[in-house]
C-alpha cells in the first residue's frame, strides 16, 4: 500500500498551526488568496471537478450543492455542520482542534464563490475545548484582516459567528440544526423545500459538514486532476476515516479514498487483538448496514460502499470481534435511536420504541417466537416514510444485523438468554495492569 | 430581570448582536448554557425566565428547548458532573463495566447527586471520542480507555480537586 500525502491533517503535529502566523507559515491562506483572484463561478466549477463529496454523510457533491444556492439580492447563509454525533465518528472535533485556520478558509473560499456574507458555525454543545479553539481562530482571523469587511483587503465582506448546541443527535441533520440554529428544538423539516432555496430564517442556506469545507483549500492549492487522483473515480481526495472497536490501534487516520476495509482494518490499524478475528464491522458510522468478514476488500468510497448494500456516511468504522453478541450490539444502537428520534413522525417515534422494546425483551431472556420477525416488519414500515432519514438509519442496520446473523438473533429467543459479551472487558483490564 | 446584572447584561447582548435583528429567539441556547453555568450546573425556573424576559419570548418557547435538549439540567447537579458514554463503540470496549464501577464507587445511581453534593453522573449517547473508549466527559475534560479501576482512580483524584 503506498503511502498517502497528508493535507486534511498535515498540521495535526504541528501545533503552531493553531496561531495565524503559525497556519500562513505552514502555507495556509495561500489557496484563499488564489480564490479571490478568481471567478465565483469558477470556484464552484472547480470544486465539482474535484468530485468533492460531501463528508457529513450522504456524500452528495458539493460542488453541485453550491450551484443549487437561491439567488437572491437579500441574506444568504453557510452553516458549518459541526454537531459531530454519528456514534462512531471522530474526525470533525480533531479538525477543529488541531486546524482551525483549515476550516476557517474552506469556509471563507466557499463564501465567496457563493457570496456569502454570513456563516455560522453549529458546533456540537460537549465540544468545549474545539469550541474555544475555534473561537481563538476566528477572534485572529478578524484581527488579521481574513474575515471581516475586506476578507484580505478585498472587495469581499465575510462575517462568521460560532453557535453552540444543546445536546441533541437530531441537530446534526441539516434542517433540525437550522431549526436549532432558530433557537427551536431540532425537528427536522420536510424536504422540499431544500435549505438551499429556503433554510435559516426562510432564506438560502448551505449547509456543509467540517471535513467538506476544510477540504476546499486543498482542491484549490492542487487542481481538479491532482485533488482526484487521490482519489477513487467521482471520489476525488483524500479522507478522513475512524477506526473504533477491537482493533489493536484505534484511531482516526487520513488516507486515500482507494483504500479498502480490509487495508484499513488490518495494514492502518494493527489488526484485530491477538487470538481474536473479525466477526463484523459497520463501515460508516452505526447508521450504516453491517459488513461480515468476507465482505471487507471493499473501498472506502461512498459509491464503492453503495454497490456493497451499505454506506460510506460519516467513515466512522465500527470493529466487532467474535466475542461480540451481535444481539446486544443492535440492542446497544436501538436504544440511541428510540432516544434520540425527535418524535415528530409516527414511524419513526413509534418503530424505534418497539424495536428497542422488543430487542430488550429478547436481551434480557424474554424473547417470544416471531420476535425478530416482527422487528423486521417493524423496519419495513418505517423506511422511507418520514420526514428525515433517522428512521432509515435505525431501520437499514437492524435489518442488515437480523439477516446477516440471523441464526444468533433466533438462538438468543430460543435460550431464553444466553447472555453474550458486550465488551471485551479482561483485555482492556489487562492492558492497564 | 434581577439575575441580569450589567456585566452580564453585556455578555448577553454581545452573544445576541451574532443573530440578525428579528432573530433573537437564535440566542437561546447559548444564554441558557450561560444561565446553567451561572446556576452551578442546573437551570431553575428563574434562571429560565430570565433568559425568556432578556429575549421577550414567552417562557414556553425556553421551557420547549431546556427539555428538548440533553444539556441542560432542570435536577441540580453534582459540583462535578461526569457524563459517561453508553453507546456502542464504547460499549464494545468495556463501558458497562465502567458505569457499574463508577456508580458503586459514587454510591448514587445515574442523575443523583452525592451526599456532599460534589458528584453525579449520567449516562449520555456517543461523545464522539469512539477511539478513546470508553470515555467519560467532566467539564471539558475526557479521559478515555477507562478500566473499572482506572475510574476509580479517576474519583479519587477528582475528589481531591473538589475540595480546595
Ligand atoms: C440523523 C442525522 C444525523 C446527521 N448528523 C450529522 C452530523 O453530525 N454532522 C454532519 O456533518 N452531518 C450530519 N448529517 C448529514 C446532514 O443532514 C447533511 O447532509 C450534511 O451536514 C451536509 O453536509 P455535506 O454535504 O458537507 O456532507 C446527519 C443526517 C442525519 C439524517
Ligand atoms: S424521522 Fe424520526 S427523527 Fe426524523 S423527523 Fe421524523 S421523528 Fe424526527
Ligand atoms: S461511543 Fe463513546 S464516544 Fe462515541
Amino acid at each position: 500500500m503506498e503511502a498517502c500525502p497528508l493535507y486534511l491533517t498535515k498540521n495535526f503535529k504541528n501545533p503552531a498551526a493553531l496561531t495565524f502566523d503559525g497556519y500562513v507559515a505552514s502555507g495556509g491562506y495561500v489557496a484563499l488568496k488564489k480564490a479571490l483572484s478568481m471567478q465565483p463561478q469558477e470556484i464552484i466549477d472547480l470544486v465539482k471537478a474535484g468530485n468533492l463529496r460531501g463528508r457529513g454523510g450522504a456524500g452528495f457533491p458539493a460542488g453541485v450543492k453550491w450551484g443549487f444556492l437561491g439567488k437572491t439580492e437579500g441574506p444568504k447563509y453557510l452553516c458549518v455542520n459541526a454537531d459531530e454525533g454519528e456514534p462512531g465518528t471522530v474526525k470533525d472535533g480533531p479538525l477543529m482542534e488541531f486546524d482551525p485556520h483549515q476550516m476557517i478558509e474552506g469556509i471563507a473560499i466557499a463564501c465567496f464563490a457563493l457570496g456569502i456574507k454570513w456563516c455560522y458555525i453549529y458546533i456540537r454543545g460537549e465540544f468545549y475545548k474545539a469550541h474555544r479553539i475555534v473561537q481563538k481562530a476566528v477572534d485572529e482571523a478578524y484581527a488579521k484582516g481574513v474575515l471581516g469587511p475586506k476578507v484580505m483587503g478585498s472587495g469581499f465582506q465575510l462575517d462568521v459567528a460560532l453557535h453552540p448546541g444543546g445536546g441533541a443527535y437530531i441537530c446534526g441533520e441539516e434542517t433540525g440544526l437550522l431549526s436549532s440554529l432558530e433557537g427551536k428544538k431540532g425537528f427536522p423539516k420536510l424536504k422540499p423545500p431544500f435549505p438551499a432555496l429556503k433554510g435559516l430564517y426562510g432564506a438560502p442556506t448551505i449547509v456543509n459538514n467540517v471535513e467538506t469545507l476544510a477540504c476546499v483549500p486543498h482542491i484549490i492549492n492542487l487542481g481538479a486532476e491532482a485533488w482526484n487522483a487521490l482519489g477513487t473515480e467521482k471520489n476525488g481526495g483524500t479522507k478522513m476515516y475512524n477506526v473504533c472497536g477491537h482493533v489493536m490501534k484505534p484511531g482516526y487516520y487520513e488516507t486515500r479514498h482507494s483504500i479498502t476495509l480490509r487495508e484499513l482494518i488490518y495494514d492502518v490499524c494493527g489488526g484485530m487483538k491477538p487470538g481474536r478475528t473479525l466477526k463484523g464491522v459497520v463501515p460508516g458510522g452505526s447508521s450504516s448496514p453491517i459488513l461480515l468478514p468476507s465482505e471487507i476488500d471493499v473501498r472506502m468510497d461512498f459509491d464503492s460502499l453503495g454497490k456493497a448494500g451499505t454506506m460510506l456516511g460519516s467513515a466512522a468504522v465500527i470493529v466487532m470481534d467474535d466475542r461480540t453478541s451481535i444481539v446486544r450490539a443492535l440492542d446497544n444502537l436501538l436504544h440511541f435511536y428510540s432516544h434520540e428520534s425527535c418524535g415528530q413522525c409516527t414511524p419513526c417515534r413509534e418503530g424505534t420504541h418497539w424495536l428497542y422494546l422488543i430487542s430488550q425483551r429478547i436481551v434480557n431472556g424474554e424473547g417470544k417466537a416471531g420476535d425478530v420477525d416482527r422487528m423486521l416488519d417493524i423496519c419495513n414500515n418505517m423506511v422511507g416514510n418520514t420526514i428525515c432519514v433517522l428512521a432509515d438509519a435505525a431501520a437499514l442496520p437492524t435489518q442488515s444485523y437480523i439477516k446477516k446473523y440471523r441464526a444468533e438473533f433466533d438462538a438468543y429467543v430460543l435460550d431464553g438468554g444466553r447472555v453474550g459479551l458486550l465488551g471485551n472487558r479482561e483485555e482492556k483490564a489487562a492492558a492497564h495492569a | 430581570m434581577s439575575l441580569i446584572t450589567p456585566e452580564l447584561k453585556a455578555r448577553f447582548d454581545a452573544v445576541v448582536a451574532r443573530y440578525p435583528k428579528g432573530q433573537e429567539q437564535s440566542a437561546v441556547i447559548p444564554l441558557l448554557h450561560a444561565m446553567q453555568e451561572l446556576g452551578g450546573g442546573h437551570l431553575t425556573q428563574e434562571h429560565q425566565q430570565a433568559v425568556a424576559d432578556f429575549l421577550n419570548l414567552p417562557m414556553s418557547k425556553v421551557h420547549e428547548v431546556t427539555t428538548f435538549y440533553t444539556m441542560f439540567s432542570l435536577k441540580p447537579r453534582g459540583r462535578q458532573h461526569l457524563s459517561v458514554c453508553r453507546t456502542l463503540p464504547c460499549a464494545l470496549c468495556g463501558s458497562e463495566d465502567v458505569t457499574k464501577a463508577l456508580s458503586a464507587r459514587l454510591g448514587v445511581g445515574p442523575g443523583e447527586v452525592t451526599a456532599d453534593g460534589e458528584f453525579s453522573y449520567e449516562e449520555v449517547e456517543c461523545l464522539a471520542q469512539c477511539h478513546l473508549g470508553p470515555v467519560l466527559q467532566v467539564g471539558d475534560t475526557v479521559y478515555g480507555d477507562l478500566t473499572p479501576d482506572s475510574t476509580r482512580s479517576l474519583i479519587d483524584t477528582l475528589s481531591k480537586k473538589g475540595r480546595p
